[in-house]
């Protein structure tokens, strides 16, 4: 496909641009295949302003007499205005936005084409990988293998080719687990605790459906990774009516007399729907300067959203207690295991793991938790807050993750190596981004379209000098103790960096956070000199 | 001599005693308390703490004429209280002898500082008696004819904290006089108005009697009199009390010619009068003798800044304590903080602030009252001073500004906060102080390096408020504090912050003289002080809080050493270096994230 046959005017002269935290320029407004392009001349010299069309949640326009306004409003939450002599040219470009904005072909997506000079394509990709973290971590080796059962996807699709499972449940039992299991995500260990041994693990719902059936090998490998331990607990993100109702449609939870080892309990996590409109409420509430007495604080409270952080770090916590204090290894699962599921593992391994609280390690739990693990980037981002298409499988689930990984960072100020720019970095690269780490929805399909060899890794370029310098916490000292993070109403804040970001406040604050690092870096190296 | 008994432990209630520190209680208890210099043991009993957290906590009090302290007496559940006197507001006894039920009797303490504390006797005997006796006398010393602690201890330290302001240096460093204002010591006894420091600044062209004339004719005679002066532009911040305008509608000449020399001293072609009230309030006060300034005066324009008063405060923070103390209101948090309004008139005494210093730096003068302008005015004109002129920004100069526009302008520390007195239900308490301190947090949250000093000051600040220690926030105005011989008798608060001072700094600070500091008054970027308001909740105690005090120092240190060595390159390397010894380092690339045009620069008002 052509891009050139959505852009019927690629250029517009004499457009005003006006954009939050600047005064409104005049210049030339360009569209290609994958940007909106604006250069303005003043007398200071040219500047430019490039924007990812992909970038763009949805676009209002208005006309009056020959010209026109476009509202542009960003899934990094930015609202631009255009202003456009002509209303043939306002037309054109608006629909070109709007095509080309929402172009869901992800081998046409910019990080395709994206190519800097500083990174090269014969680079490995990415940070880790199930084989490495197995070769890395001995204590795993007697009673935990690599298989590779799904190799080929056909096992699992949205699985990774290779995972780590009990050593002597073998790949044909596994795939037995996997028919077992909501689109084949059979129990996998996704984190080994070093000081106790215990362990990890997620997965997709059992699907005993109506009938109650059962299934010995699940039954076994889940015996297996008790290994002799008098119990093991299974949180289940969804509520116990919630969990029961899920057997009408095939699916289920695993039954005391089945898994009699095994306690479950369950938190009602929410996801989907629920989620993404809390996000559209609390954006909404946000961006309502209109009136002083506006009651905000209601407004905050009626959009939910920190309910969801706060019940997210909670049961983050949960996990935590069961593994760490109480010493059980444990079972995640919700109904699909791609989402609360990961939420959840990931949160307790930063609680827990003085590893991943480094800038490299935080981003290697990414990709293996998310990338890896199968999140659903590209349904669950395609659109933000402002978007007025219909919901599909939108939902703000890595948002929150960050969100309560900022919490965390809020309440730890020297616990966690990166800074709150890191944080603010990928929630805008998980909607719109230069990089392929965030394409697709699971290891198959960016393996289909060869994403790890025609695009760049997102973690290794942040990960550059430069980079890691901006994105490393000043303050880091590491320790290695649990974080226990207080999850009282009063304790969790608005991320306003993120929710607030294009006001004039968070732009001090950012500064300041800069200042600071360059402060404290300054001070180390003339010390150290 | 630095005190023996930490200051910020002091009043760290519920302290949770480490393990190792546990071998230590089976000392004999109470022996470990530290007694100021001064400080005397009246009585000690066995009782049960009902802390609202844990189950009862046996153990034992010690009430001195400085402190009540408790400690329990079963190691496993280390609970330890530190409160002085000073911070309880309300002595009752709880339960009678006939009282059924376990811990039914006992005392029942009610807190200046957002807390209440329980105690459970025996019922056999009276055994209350003399503890609720002597604590009601030591709790109110001045309701028994006894004096103020600040009165009896004697503390020592390196630092005098009595010379920190002293008015004529820093008129003096304002650049005052000139030829526009003048100096008068018309109040040098308290004369021409008894809650007005002795030393004020005025027009030069006014007269001494014009003075006298405008004082009969403001509530209290509190005229208007400068406060700060915009170097630049010479714009002032001006305070005052309301005019005696009454139902009549009165008015006075002199009154009249007298604001307007204010508005000709730098050429202003309009005064901007801030009445800190509500409009309808305004109109209120008129019924009883005052109101505003009408349009008789010519050449000024009257704004209204909706701020409420005393009592609507004082409502307001006692709901805040209400769903937070002793258990959060969890379940509807956030509306609930919304119905307190607690923020909403932080928001509004900060946009007040805002408006004031805005007009200023842009080359107007000012002036600001509210009814008497002790309470409402002082908030404006402090915080205003705090956002328009960096000095009040670091350590000295933050004292400075409360010893100059709340403490010698009269803000009735007494009256407001009720030292040694058993009146609690008095009308006149009202936590504006706090607010202001609250204001001042704001903005450093909002601010993080444009501030020398750290949160521990505000607190130990608001802890001093309340502790009668220190003479600094004692009795209602100048002539009292004199006529008590207050700064020969009792140490100064600032005595003890100088001399520790490593405590107390920002190590992040980066002083930037010119800059003007406009805080975000909407309500999305105020947040509850947590750390302040909710301290005594064990919950909420601030994750990590010592390894980050101690990551601090550690950077102070390092930020020092840093200075060091920059100034040695600077005396080896002849050519002086244009960079402000105190400037961070060179500014490193922008954000690789921020496109280039994304440039912003900070609102630089040259001073």
């Amino acid at each position: 496909m052509e891009f050139s046959e959505h852009i019927k005017t690629a250029n517009v002269e004499d457009v005003v641009l006006r954009q939050p935290l600047h005064p409104p320029s005049r210049g030339t407004l360009c569209i290609t295949g994958h940007h909106l392009l604006f250069s303005d001349r003043e007398e200071t010299g040219t500047r430019q302003f490039l924007l990812l069309l992909k970038n763009i949640d949805a676009i209002e326009k208005r006309m009056s007499g020959s010209s026109g306004t476009i509202t542009i409003k960003c899934k990094d939450l930015r609202v631009l205005q255009l202003d456009i002599p002509g209303m043939e040219q306002c037309l054109n470009i608006a629909h070109s936005i709007e095509t080309l904005s929402c172009l869901d072909c992800a081998s046409e997506m910019y990080p395709f084409f994206h190519r800097p000079s500083d990174l090269s394509l014969q680079d490995q990709w990415g940070l880790s990988s199930t084989e490495k973290l197995y070769s890395q971590m001995k204590e795993l080796h007697d009673r935990w293998r690599v298989s590779t059962v799904n190799r080929d996807y056909s096992v699992c699709p949205s699985y990774p080719p290779a995972v780590i499972v009990p050593k002597n449940i073998d790949d044909s039992m596994l795939k037995k687990v996997a028919k077992f299991r909501q689109g084949g995500r059979f129990p996998v260990l996704c984190y080994y605790h070093r000081k106790n041994g215990m362990v990890i693990m997620r997965s997709s719902q059992p699907l005993p459906g109506a009938n109650r059936k059962r299934c010995k090998e699940d039954e076994d490998l889940l015996q297996a990774v008790l290994d002799g331990s008098d119990k093991g607990y299974i949180i289940d993100t969804r509520s116990s009516q919630q969990a029961t109702q899920a057997r009408m449609t095939g699916g289920g939870f695993e039954s005391k007399s089945s898994y009699s080892c095994w306690k479950r309990l369950h938190r009602q996590m929410e996801k989907g729907k629920a989620l993404q409109e809390s996000l559209i409420k609390l954006v909404e509430a946000c961006g309502d300067e209109s009136n002083n007495m506006d009651r905000w604080l209601s407004k905050l409270e009626n959009s939910k959203w920190l309910f969801y952080v706060q019940t997210a770090l909670s049961t983050a916590g949960l996990l935590a207690e069961c593994v760490e204090r109480d010493g059980h290894s444990v079972l995640v699962h919700g109904s699909e295991g791609k989402d609360s599921t990961l939420l959840i593992s990931t949160l307790a391994q930063l609680i827990m793991d003085p590893h991943c609280r480094s800038l490299e390690g935080f981003l290697a739990l990414l990709e293996r938790e998310w990338v890896q693990a199968g999140h659903p980037f590209m349904q669950r981002c395609a659109h933000s807050a402002f978007s007025h298409a219909r919901l599909q499988q939108e939902s703000p689930v890595f948002l929150l993750l960050l969100d309560c990984v900022w919490q965390l960072w809020r309440q730890f100020p020297l616990a966690l190596g990166f800074s709150e720019a890191l944080l603010l970095r990928l929630a805008t690269e998980a909607y719109a981004s230069d990089f392929g780490t965030f394409l697709c929805n699971s290891h198959q399909e960016r393996w289909a379209l060869g994403v790890m060899e025609r695009t760049h890794c997102l973690f290794k370029a942040l990960l550059r000098p430069r980079e890691r310098d901006y994105y490393s916490n000043p303050l880091y000292e590491p320790t290695e103790l649990a974080i226990w993070p207080s999850v009282h109403p009063q304790s969790l804040q608005l991320w306003r960096g993120f929710f607030l970001r294009w006001t004039q406040q968070s732009r001090h604050l950012e500064e300041a956070q800069e200042e600071i690092r360059n402060m404290v870096i300054e001070w180390g190296k003339l010390a150290l000199s | 001599m630095a005190s023996p008994v930490s200051v910020y432990n002091s009043n760290a209630l519920d302290t949770r005693i480490s393990s190792t520190s546990r071998e230590s209680l089976k000392m004999e208890l109470l022996s470990d308390v530290s007694l100021l210099p001064g400080e005397e043991r009246i009585i000690d009993k066995d009782v049960m703490y009902m802390c609202p957290y844990n189950a009862a906590v046996k153990g034992k009090v010690l009430i001195t004429n400085f402190r009540l302290y408790f400690k329990s007496s079963d190691a496993d559940v280390a609970v330890m209280l530190d409160v002085p006197l000073g911070a309880i507001s309300r002595v009752e006894k709880m339960g009678g002898a006939s009282s059924r039920g376990e811990n039914s009797y006992g005392l029942d303490i009610t807190c200046k500082d957002m807390r209440n504390l329980r105690f459970a006797l025996k019922q056999e005997g009276h055994s209350r008696r003399d503890l609720f006796d002597l604590l009601f006398r030591h709790a109110f010393p001045l309701s028994h004819g006894l004096p103020l602690f600040a009165y009896v201890t004697q503390e020592k330290y390196e630092e005098n904290g009595w010379s920190v302001y002293k008015p004529i240096e820093e008129f003096r460093r304002q650049g005052l006089p000139n030829n526009k204002w003048r100096i008068t010591f018309i109040n040098k006894n308290y004369e021409l108005c008894d809650t007005y420091p002795t030393v004020l600044a005025v027009p030069f062209k006014s007269k001494e009697e014009d003075l006298r004339r405008v004082a009969a004719f403001r509530s209290r005679a509190r005229i208007p009199v400068l406060s700060w002066i915009h170097r630049e532009n010479q714009a002032v911040i001006v305070r005052c009390s309301q005019p005696l305008v009454g139902m009549s509608g009165k008015r006075n000449k002199d009154d009249e010619r007298y604001l307007d020399l204010i508005r000709e001293a730098n050429d202003t072609t309009k005064l901007t009068i801030y009445d800190a009230r509500p409009n309808v309030n305004a109109v209120a006060n008129k019924a009883t003798g005052g109101g505003y300034e009408g349009d008789e005066y010519q050449n000024a324009e009257l704004i209204f800044l909706d701020i409420q008063n005393i009592h609507v405060m004082r409502e307001s923070l006692k709901k805040l304590k209400d769903i937070v103390y002793p258990n959060v209101e969890e379940s509807h948090w956030l509306s609930s903080l919304e119905s307190t309004h607690w923020l909403e008139h932080i928001k509004l005494v900060l946009s007040g602030a805002i408006q004031v210093a805005d007009k200023v730096s842009s080359g107007n003068s000012v002036v600001v009252h509210c009814s008497d302008g002790w309470d409402r005015t002082a908030q404006l004109t402090s915080l205003s001073m705090l956002m328009l002129d960096s000095h009040y920004r670091t350590l000295r100069g933050f004292q400075v500004l409360i010893e100059k526009e709340w403490i010698s302008f009269g803000h009735k520390f007494a009256s407001r906060i009720g030292h040694g007195d058993k009146n609690h239900a008095d009308q006149d308490r009202s936590p504006i102080f706090v607010q202001f301190i609250d204001c001042v947090w704001q903005m450093t949250k909002q601010f993080p390096t444009a501030f020398e000093f750290n949160e521990r000051l505000l607190l130990t600040i608001l802890d001093h408020l309340y502790s009668c220690r220190f003479g600094t926030f004692l009795y209602n105005c100048e002539s009292a504090r004199d006529q008590h011989e207050l700064r020969l008798k009792t140490v100064s608060l600032w005595s003890l912050v100088n001399s520790k001072m490593e405590n107390y700094l920002n190590p992040f600070y980066t002083p930037e003289s010119g800059r003007v500091l406009y805080p975000v008054a909407s309500m999305r970027h105020l947040e509850l002080w947590v750390t302040y308001y909710i301290r005594w909740n064990p919950r909420m105690r601030q994750q990590q809080q010592s390894p980050v005090e101690q990551r601090y120092k550690e950077l102070l240190a390092l930020r020092d050493e840093y200075l060091k060595k920059l100034e040695e390159l600077q005396l080896s390397d002849s050519s002086p270096s244009p960079r402000h010894a105190n400037s961070p380092g060179p500014n490193t690339s922008p954000s690789p994230s921020s496109p280039p045009s994304q440039q912003y620069t900070h609102l630089h008002t040259p001073l």
